[in-house]
């Protein structure tokens, strides 16, 4: 080291100066580079933060629902065996809530009728199918948990201000009497809202559910799925493995690439026109649905089919064709098992897509009341996103909470969507 | 070190394998080989040596006609195994490239085990009739391809967890198990160090019991090492085909003798 000429070694000083003052402008870029990184994150996780938590405050609510426990004495006069399924469940019902008010006047019609009010609507169908299937029960005493009605709903999850002037409230003294009165018995209590993923949407938020959109949703993802995954994967297959590249399979190239940019709501149209229009399929069904998703669905396969199909280094390719390999056993015993993970990604990730997407579905009835679940893909239905719609459109207070609720199973379903992506993705990522 | 002796050579009595007349590749406007003539001997090692871009690996992947694969190549003349015409209508390139093994220059195991490795060839060709058979295959091509010590207990790990080296002899082991008769290496050293090379070359040496055995190479004391023949390729042209040790001693052409002695390359 001693030995080294004066000379280079001023020499390798003045290189090094140099380095040194371009090293600390690039460490500067590099500090703002990282402090703009940083900052972009952050702002994207608080936006994340801010809407899971709005959605979480006004959703969590929707999650349990407010029922009230009656001892009801099914009365022969009211209810016989003859007249079933009909008959006064209504009159019923009323009477075990006003045995436990014994302010009420059981004669008067008009303070029945707001006793009544308490439960919900769908109280005496829930009775009447009780009834309907063991008809022995009738003039018996039987205990029943029933929904109560919205507004008591609302007051029970402190969503209703007492402070409010009566005129304005709608629960009236007398009606906030009576609930305080059932609480005191212990007769009113919240539970966890199963109903809201085992009923089918209904007039009354208390009774209104997702399995009509979760089963329609579920049924169109099928047919999308069924229809773009092997129609995906073939065009993509061929089209890059098989195909001539000519000027026309670059024609289609770009027309694929350029559909995958299409609005929505422009498939919607066409699904409109063709499918409903021309070949006379139902309206708000989720087959159609399922194929108008299908058409949005494809190709975004395709373009990821393709990349994931680019990817695989030409080496193995090589390989089985220096062994003796046809093109197809080439093809389909090494290429399109080593794309398999991101074809499958690709996949679920645009199936994802189509679970939230909206528009189209809109324009082909699939935001229609129904009242029951789908049972086979060619039933009327709705899908979870035109769901959230229709509630976020509807007046009744109940629905506010219940669409937050709706959103948030919707991300679930997302969120599970992405992690079985990534889960395959991990599974079958192999190193070569 | 054993492998770096110069290899005893026979007496060339050996007929030929491969002939080419009058061999021309186009990729496109380039013009990669020029009217070629070569034939190449059985049972013994070819080399082809040339600068970088000569055309060495164009003219190897005319002999089992990988060019196929390549849209804008076009090849023309004639190339003949054993008397048939390879690019004839009639011989289907898969049937071909069974009869023709090749051993490319970067190791490509499959992404698979060690077994399904050298049992992917026997199986597309439908070689063994039951598991006992291919079992067989697999041991009896390991070993011609020296590495059935090294991977013996773990055949059913994935070959791409084995060395450089072991996955260059693994691909030889691929190459021989459909029993070629004519085996193609492209540069099978460039990826290896100085031990797997000795290796490889050692294990090619006796390949040529069996194999016809064509090698491009940029190291020349390898091709010195390991062949019989010689051909020395100059910007798509053959300049000079003969044994190895007249090439090496005694080069005809100016051009041939300059490579050789380093002066382009
Ligand atoms: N796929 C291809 N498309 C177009 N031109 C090609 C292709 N492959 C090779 N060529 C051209 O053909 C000529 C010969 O290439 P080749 O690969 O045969 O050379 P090589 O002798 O093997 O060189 P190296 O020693 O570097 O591997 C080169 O000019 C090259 O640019
Ligand atoms: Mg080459």
């Amino acid at each position: 080291m001693t030995d080294i000429p004066s000379g280079s070694g001023a020499v390798a000083r003045t290189t090094m100066d140099k380095v040194h003052g371009s090293l600390a402008r690039r460490h500067r870029k590099q500090l703002i580079l990282q402090i703009f990184g940083i900052t972009a994150i952050s702002l994207a996780f608080l936006m994340l933060f801010i809407l899971l938590a709005s959605l979480i405050t006004t959703g969590h609510k929707a999650f349990t629902q407010t029922e009230i426990t009656l001892e009801v004495f099914i009365d022969p006069e009211e209810i016989s065996v003859e007249r079933l399924p009909r008959g006064n469940f209504t009159n019923v019902l009323a009477a075990a809530v006003a045995a436990d008010l014994p302010s009420v006047d059981q004669q008067d019609r008009a303070e029945m009728r707001v006793v009544g009010g308490i439960l919900s609507n769908g109280a005496q169908f829930q009775l009447r199918d009780r009834v309907v299937e063991e008809p022995e029960l009738i003039g018996q005493t039987i205990t029943i948990s029933v929904p109560v009605s919205d507004p008591y709903d609302q007051l029970h999850k402190d969503l209703l201000d007492r402070e409010t002037p009566e005129n304005l409230r709608r629960l009236d003294d007398t009606q906030i009497a009576y609930y305080d009165r059932l609480v005191e018995n212990g007769a009113i209590a919240a539970s966890l809202n199963t109903g809201l993923l085992t009923n089918a949407d209904s007039r009354f938020p208390e009774l209104a559910g997702l399995k009509g959109a979760i089963m329609g949703s579920f049924w169109a993802l099928l047919t999308c799925f069924l229809i773009s995954f092997p129609l995906g994967i073939g065009a993509a297959i061929y089209l890059e493995e098989f195909a001539p590249k000519n000027k026309l399979s670059d024609f289609i190239e770009v027309n694929i690439n350029n559909l995958a940019a299409v609005p929505s709501v422009v498939f919607g149209l066409l699904a409109l026109s063709v499918f409903i229009g021309l070949f006379g399929l139902p309206r708000s069904a989720p087959f159609v649905g399922g194929l108008t998703l299908a058409l949005m669905t494809m190709p975004t396969i395709i373009i990821a089919t393709r990349a994931a199909l680019k990817a695989v280094p030409p080496s193995i390719r090589e390989a089985a064709l220096g062994l003796g390999a046809s093109k197809q056993q080439v093809v389909f015993g090494h290429v399109v098992p080593l794309a398999m993970p991101g074809i499958l990604t690709g996949t679920i990730i645009g199936l994802a897509q189509a679970l939230g997407e909206t528009a189209p579905l809109l324009l082909i009835g699939m935001n229609a009341f129904i009242t029951s679940a789908p049972a086979t893909p060619f039933d009327s239905a709705t899908a979870l996103p035109t769901q959230i719609f229709i509630w976020a459109d509807s007046p009744e207070r109940g629905f506010v909470s219940r669409t937050s609720a709706a959103i948030l199973v919707l991300l679930t379903f997302l969120i599970m969507m992405n992690a079985i992506a990534i889960y395959l993705r991990s599974k079958f990522e192999r190193k070569w | 070190m054993d492998a770096l002796r110069t290899v005893t050579r026979d007496i060339d009595t050996n007929s030929t394998k491969i002939s080419a007349r009058g061999v021309q590749v186009h990729y496109g406007d380039t013009h990669a080989i020029k009217d070629v003539d070569v034939d190449i001997k059985e049972r013994s090692v070819t080399a082809f040596i040339g600068p970088s871009g000569c055309g060495k690996s164009t003219f190897l992947r005319c002999i089992n006609r990988m060019n196929d694969t390549i849209d804008i190549c076009r090849v023309t003349g004639d190339i003949r195994i054993d008397g048939d015409d390879i690019y004839d209508r009639s011989i289907d390139p898969v049937q071909l490239r069974a009869r023709v093994g090749m051993v490319f220059q970067k190791p490509n195991p499959f992404p698979k085990s060690i077994y399904d490795n050298v049992a992917y060839g026997p199986k597309i060709h439908g070689l063994a009739r039951s598991r006992a058979e291919m079992d067989e295959i697999v041991e009896r091509s390991l070993r011609r391809g020296a590495i059935w010590d090294e991977v013996k207990d773990r055949l059913h790990a994935p070959g791409t967890g084995l060395s450089g080296g072991q996955q260059q002899r693994l691909c030889i082991a691929r190459a021989v198990a459909t029993d070629p008769e004519v085996l193609l290496m492209d540069e099978p050293c460039s990826a290896l160090d100085p031990i797997a090379t000795a290796q490889i070359e050692e294990l090619i040496d006796t390949l040529r019991e069996k194999y016809t055995v064509v090698i491009v190479t940029h190291s020349m004391q390898q091709a010195a090492r390991v062949s019989q023949k010689t051909a020395f390729f100059h910007l798509g042209n053959l300049v000079e085909y003969g044994d190895t040790d007249d090439i090496f001693t005694n080069p005809k052409d100016r051009r041939t003798e300059s490579y050789i002695s380093g002066r382009i390359g």
